[in-house]
């Protein structure tokens, strides 16, 4: 940059046509430096991915030929068929899909609610529990596994997909009360105080009036809640056996058969695994980045 | 319901009753509370089962020998941790965990901030890479960690093929199954899948600064560095000290991309404290020592709340002179 700058504005000898053309060569080199900079990174952040999409488009023998092939000639379908016609794969897909709706289900629910309690009432604890909200969200889950463990065997929620939504709400449950009650913090309290005059009880309140103001912010949590549910692998692991509830995740990591990893299927697997989160982050990202950094903490 | 009946005066979190001139009776104090309870109620019983029920149960386990099938306890004081303090294996576990945290955090920080300096310039069709840049960040840790161990293969591995076809049969090597190398792979794949979000939360920020400030800095003649390090440097220590303790939560906290990258190997090369705590309690069934091992990783993570609790009011504080 110092070279650049040496020769700044208004050597005096320079005419004026000669400085634009000087500027627009900067603009130009500033320009190119940065864009490929950014290629680099988009290299590192792309290169591995477009490789387990080659890898899953690839006929069997073509996966592991010599030089590598980037671009798979012919493109195949047959992973992706195979991963279909999977039943084993198949179930573990409906079991993601079972206990992430209902997770997310729940956690709009007990959101809403804690969210707006702590949003509009004052009671004492309140801080406690705020804080102790927030705590959660630090948790590491690593720890809890042996407690939670215990509880399930009590609850006799083992292998069930209650059990597995009842685990999976801990790590959620927190960040979509945050994210809700910075919300609802912003929403003037106004309308619902003439509603509370015109007789509207508390349900009334929730129904009619918070919540249909309320349809951003619970889509954003709906996703996050979603994305977490059907991403989660340790809870999956340790609190499922056999094949009956075991979510995706847990299938694609321990994806292995008397032959070996099939890696063109696994590849195929993880493509379709991925297409949720895919959709939701390219729709919320900015609210997942504000969830996920500090629930969105306001006041 | 009276108990369900909202009134204006509770709402908007002003003193439930104007400055009376005697004391509420508690009656009517207990009235104003308890929609409030009644509606974190749900939330409350969550945190007493799902929070404050494992504090306990994991710090009664961890002075007691766990027998099962049967949860039978046996009180044994402090002998689990002492048993943890006394193994030759603890130091090399803290070590590897340490170098697992520090790396990852180091790695995700610096190429976050890079990254978010890069995408940060007003440079046409830049915004369409960082959609690129981002998708490491979206898809599933299982996936990713599954994609890197394919990368990372000794015999058909991309990276090892090109090495080959370059010539550099001797680079080729054993990535994942050599202690030498597999922690750095990890590192590796673990940086890749966090950084993007480690450039939002900085470019979030970023974009918030004042243009005008740069304006002016150069106008009094600051070169590039001295912008950065006088007015974006500053700007970003808020969000740069969230970003360091979300980063070490989750490092303490990575799971997936060990145990379906390496599974702690080889030879424990990968190890870390959270799969140790996996591993006592169910592959060695030790729950007892396990919880000792619990305790005290929720030792170290309760130092760091309380640090990211400043962190985050610091980065209240800041935005809101910004604002």
């Amino acid at each position: 940059m110092t070279v650049l700058d040496a020769d700044g504005p208004g050597s005096p000898s320079m005419s004026a046509a000669s400085r634009s053309r000087r500027r627009a060569w900067r603009t130009g080199f500033y320009r190119s430096g940065i864009v490929s900079l950014a290629l680099v990174f988009v290299a590192f952040s792309v290169l591995p991915l477009a490789w387990g999409i080659s890898t899953a488009l690839k006929e069997k023998e073509a996966v592991y030929a010599f030089p590598p092939v980037w671009i798979p000639s012919p493109i195949t379908f047959e992973n992706f068929i195979a991963v279909f016609n999977n039943a084993a794969l198949f179930q573990s897909f409906l079991n993601t899909l079972i206990i992430a709706t209902c997770t997310t289900v729940i956690a709009l629910v007990v959101g809403v609610l804690g969210a707006y309690g702590f949003s509009r009432y004052r009671f004492p604890g309140r801080d406690t529990l705020l804080w102790s909200l927030l705590f959660t969200k630090l948790f590491p889950r690593v720890v809890v596994i042996v407690p939670f463990f215990v509880t399930l065997r009590n609850l006799d929620m083992m292998n069930t997909y209650q059990g597995l939504i009842l685990v999976y709400l801990m790590a959620i449950f927190p960040v979509a009360i945050w994210m809700l009650k910075g919300f609802f913090d912003n929403i003037p309290v106004e309308i619902e105080e003439a509603a509370v005059v015109d007789g509207c009880s508390l349900p009334q309140l929730l129904w009619l009036i918070v919540i249909p103001m309320s349809k951003p912010a619970l889509a954003a949590v709906a996703m996050y809640s979603f994305i977490i549910a059907w991403n989660e692998f340790l809870f999956a692991l340790v609190f499922t056996n056999g094949l009956s509830k075991r979510p995706l995740s847990v299938a694609l990591a321990f994806f292995i058969d008397e032959n070996g990893i099939r890696w063109g299927e696994l590849m195929a697997a993880s493509a379709v695994m991925s297409l949720p989160a895919l959709i939701v982050f390219s729709i919320a990202q900015k609210a997942l980045v504000r969830g996920l950094s500090e629930g969105a903490v306001k006041g | 319901m009276s108990l369900l009946q909202a009134s204006p005066g509770r709402l908007g979190g002003r003193p439930a009753e104007a400055p009376a001139r005697h004391k509420p009776s508690w009656r009517a104090r207990w009235n104003a509370w308890a929609p409030g309870y009644l509606l974190v109620l749900p939330a409350v019983l969550l945190i007493a089962l799902m929070m404050v029920y494992p504090v306990v149960q994991t710090v009664y386990f961890s002075v007691n020998k766990v027998q099962l099938p049967s949860f039978r306890t046996t009180f044994v004081g402090l002998d689990n941790f002492a048993r943890i303090l006394s193994n030759p294996d603890t130091w090399p576990l803290v070590q590897r965990t340490l170098i697992w945290v520090v790396g990852i955090v180091v790695c995700r920080i610096a190429l976050g901030l890079a990254a978010a300096m890069v995408f940060n310039a007003r440079v046409p069709g830049i915004v369409w890479l960082r959609v690129l840049v981002i998708l490491p960040w979206t898809i599933p840790s299982v996936v990713g960690a599954n994609l890197w161990r394919w990368i990372f293969q000794t015999d058909s591995g991309v990276l090892n093929q090109t090495l080959r076809s370059w010539g550099l049969e001797s680079w080729a090597l054993n990535w994942l199954g050599h202690p030498d190398t597999a922690m750095m792979a990890v590192i590796i794949a673990y940086t890749w899948a966090g950084y993007p979000f480690v450039m939002l939360l900085i470019l979030a920020r970023m974009q918030g600064i004042p243009q005008e400030l740069y304006e002016a800095a150069r106008i009094d003649g600051a070169n590039a560095w001295q912008q950065f390090r006088y007015i974006t440097l500053p700007s970003l220590k808020a969000v740069l000290l969230v970003a360091l303790i979300l980063e070490i939560v989750s490092g303490l906290n990575s799971f997936d991309t060990l145990v379906i990258m390496t599974g702690g190997g080889p030879a424990k090369a990968t190890q870390i404290w959270g799969l140790e705590i996996y591993k006592t309690a169910f592959t060695a069934f030790n729950l007892g020592g396990a919880s000792a091992l619990s305790v005290l990783m929720f030792i170290a993570v309760l130092v760091m709340f309380v640090f990211y609790g400043a962190a985050n009011k610091a980065a209240q504080r800041q935005r809101k002179e910004v604002a």
